[in-house]
């Protein structure tokens, strides 16, 4: 009794931050939503799901997840892509592979806004470092940023290398735990090194690319610093993304109501995308194990 | 023993009372006394050029000669600065004195966040009006109600390179040239590398074109825009400005301008911009542009009169201030005669007073702007809460015609809606 009294006690302040500072205010945003709240004039009245029903129609939210969606799409794949090649890399049995892991991993202890400043400086027009390249092999110099077909793109090329180091590190760690003695046995066999990665390392590596894709989905949804930092939404509204937009409901169209009901759209629409992230990776699992 | 404290009680306490004693000092918020004014403003709690060391000096000025102790609450970014202004007020804690821009005056008014000024300038204390341009102190008026006392304010013209037009043998535009006359101009001024003119899809500054081509954002109450901003006038206005990038090219498309990475007008490289009189600060440094050989002229217009804008910043009283006579003796202080003598070195702004305004005006270029200022209109941020939602969607239809080639009627005609729908909502 008295141990499970002192564990109690041992976790109570982390169960008081999160009551505070996470389920009150997921509770309270939900009892802003059945409001029509005007926080300037501080008047209210109970309006039940009509913000909901009013988000159905709602143009500029559904546009700014349209563009979410596709940003997920650029960012999330190709960072998982990225992040494997360079976990399979560093996990070499090679000198200094631990410094490269660091060098790798440093974008991610950043602060994002600081991170957000300089790729305002690599994505400059003319005098940023891609287009001084792009210059000096003969290419017109590229607005990243201002233009509508490369905005988005550019945000999302960001993201791949801004998420690096935290995939590859969950990349390294799922390498290490992989079964030695299924490797040497597949040797045995005469596996060349693609099939071994192929039809071993990947589907051994299962959890770990399920954990990626959530963790990576859930994260590319919820991006706001480097919207909020380089683009603003713009141009033309092709970066603004959801998380960016329900920023701008709330406090600069100050409509709370509103951006508490998108807010829940959102969480509602996160869970279906990784309910199905979750089906599709245990069906392939599956069949993995099938074979 | 007994009744005295051990040592390493005694330490304790000594510790948790050091500990107290510094976040009180230090760490905690300072202890507002009294005399104690709190004032926001624009500006980088960091700045140390010398505009910002001589307003520093007027603030001092102001804290000897009344002994009040003002703290001044520097917030970077013109939307940065609405939201915390705007978000402290929710939480009643707003600042006693707030600079308050006209663009975003509506706001603030319409909601509530501001007192009355006209008890205090009708007061013992109190200032005369009508040494102010009346046109500026209409912008934060409601009825007899004055919720701002302006300081300066802005309008916008064109500048042109007397230069670059003496080399090219263009002669100098004037007030109640045409549409027609500005693209000839252009044209004339079009060679190589330099371009006639510079656009920039920034709303404040582009509205005017709309103005005087006899069209306009909203209806004249402010509530809606189907009918107006997708109206003819402003369609042949977006048209006009479409056509002098893309079929005259006259000016640099907006990525080809911001590739070249620098200030066109004032590298030589565009005879002609739209700006306000803070444009002549950064000419006074230019590196290719000598501050003599820039002219100013109205808008081409296609009305009796050109219109220009007034983008004022004024001082006003936050409902919740705690120090009403304090804070209106800094307001005072800031907008009297003696201070906006010194203040108006600067030369970003034009002054809200006529006498000092015509004083300060000792170049043809800066009595141009005094002149332009006389019958500048009061800007929709003034009177439209929204407002800013109305330059957001303003700006999108600008890049959609400029970068996408939308068709400029479809694209105001869909800015119209969007705009309509955010009115609806409200």
């Amino acid at each position: 009794m008295r141990k499970s009294q002192t564990g109690w006690w041992f976790i109570a302040p982390a169960t008081l931050h999160l009551l505070v500072f996470a389920f009150v205010p997921v509770a309270y945003a939900a009892y802003v939503s059945l409001f029509r709240w005007d926080i300037l004039r501080d008047e209210r009245t109970f309006v039940g799901l009509d913000q909901y029903q009013r988000l159905m129609a709602d143009q500029a939210f559904w546009g700014s997840m349209g563009q979410t969606f596709k940003y997920a799409l650029m960012a999330v794949p190709g960072g998982l892509v990225a992040a494997l090649l360079v976990a399979l890399a560093v996990s070499q049995p090679l000198k200094g592979m631990a410094w490269f892991r660091t060098l790798f991993y440093i974008p991610a202890v950043s602060s994002g806004v600081a991170i957000a400043m300089l790729w305002i400086y690599v994505y400059l027009p003319e005098r940023g470092l891609i287009n001084t390249m792009l210059m000096g092999l003969g290419q017109p110099s590229i607005d990243f940023l201002n233009e509508s077909g490369w905005a988005l793109p550019a945000l999302a090329f960001m993201s791949v290398w801004v998420g690096l180091g935290p995939r590859m590190i969950i990349y390294v760690a799922g390498l290490m735990s992989l079964p030695v003695t299924v490797y040497e046995a597949a040797s045995l066999d005469g596996a060349s090194g693609w099939q071994k990665f192929w039809r071993m390392t990947m589907p051994l590596l299962a959890p770990t690319h399920l954990f990626v894709l959530v963790t990576s989905t859930i994260g590319a949804f919820q991006t706001f610093t480097p919207v909020y930092m380089m683009t603003n939404g713009r141009p033309m509204g092709s970066t603004n993304l959801v998380g960016y937009h329900i920023y701008v409901t709330a406090w600069e169209n100050f409509n709370v109501s509103a951006a508490s009901a998108q807010s829940f759209v959102l969480l509602f629409l996160l869970g279906l995308v990784s309910l199905a992230q979750f089906r599709m990776m245990r069906r392939r699992l599956e069949g993995y194990d099938a074979s | 023993m007994e009744g005295l404290p051990t040592s390493s009680a005694l330490s304790r306490r000594a510790v948790l009372a050091a500990g107290a004693a510094l976040a009180l000092a230090g760490c905690g918020p300072r202890l507002v006394g009294a005399r104690t004014v709190r004032y926001a403003n624009w500006g980088s709690p960091g700045d140390d050029s010398d505009a910002m060391r001589l307003v520093r000096g007027l603030y001092e000025d102001f804290e000897l000669s009344t002994g009040v102790d003002l703290r001044v609450e520097n917030i970077p970014g013109s939307q940065e600065y609405l939201r915390k202004v705007l978000l402290s007020y929710v939480a009643k804690s707003e600042p006693d004195v707030i600079t308050l821009d006209a663009s975003s005056a509506a706001i603030f008014i319409e909601n509530g966040v501001l007192q009355d000024l006209m008890p205090f300038v009708n007061g013992a204390n109190g200032v005369l009006l009508e040494e102010f341009f009346p046109n500026v102190v209409e912008i934060a008026k409601r009825g007899d109600a004055l919720y701002a006392l302006p300081v300066d304010f802005n309008p916008v013209l064109v500048y042109y390179n007397r230069a670059m037009f003496a080399a090219a043998g263009v002669p100098e535009p004037r007030d109640g040239w045409t549409f027609e006359d500005f693209r000839a101009t252009a044209r004339a001024l079009t060679k190589g590398e330099q371009y006639g003119f510079e656009f920039a899809n920034w709303m404040p500054g582009w509205i005017m074109w709309l103005w005087n081509h006899g069209g306009d954002v909203l209806s004249p109450d402010g509530r809606r825009a189907q009918g107006y901003l997708d109206a003819e006038p402003c369609v042949e206005a977006v048209q006009f400005l479409h056509d002098l990038v893309e079929r005259d090219k006259v000016a640099p498309r907006l990525s080809q301008a911001a590739s070249m990475g620098v200030d066109l007008f004032a590298n030589a490289r565009s005879a002609m911009k739209v700006s306000g009189h803070w444009e002549l600060v950064g000419l006074a440094s230019a590196p290719k542009v000598n501050l003599d050989e820039v002219g100013v002229v109205s808008f081409p217009t296609r009305l009796e009169n050109p219109i220009t804008v007034a983008y004022e910043a004024g001082l006003a009283m936050g409902r919740h201030a705690r120090n009403l006579e304090d804070a209106w003796e800094f307001i005072r202080f800031f907008t009297s005669e003696a201070t906006q003598m010194e203040y108006q070195r600067t030369g970003i702004a034009i002054c809200a007073r006529q006498a000092v305004a015509e004083k300060m005006a000792t170049t043809e270029v800066k009595q141009a702007f005094v002149r332009a200022a006389r019958t500048a209109r009061v800007p929709w941020g003034a009177r439209v809460p929204k407002y800013d939602q109305v330059e957001r969607i303003g700006q999108d239809m600008m890049d959609r015609v400029m970068q996408h080639g939308t068709k400029p009627a479809e694209a105001l005609r869909s800015a119209a809606q969007q705009i309509d729908e955010v009115f609806r909502d409200a």
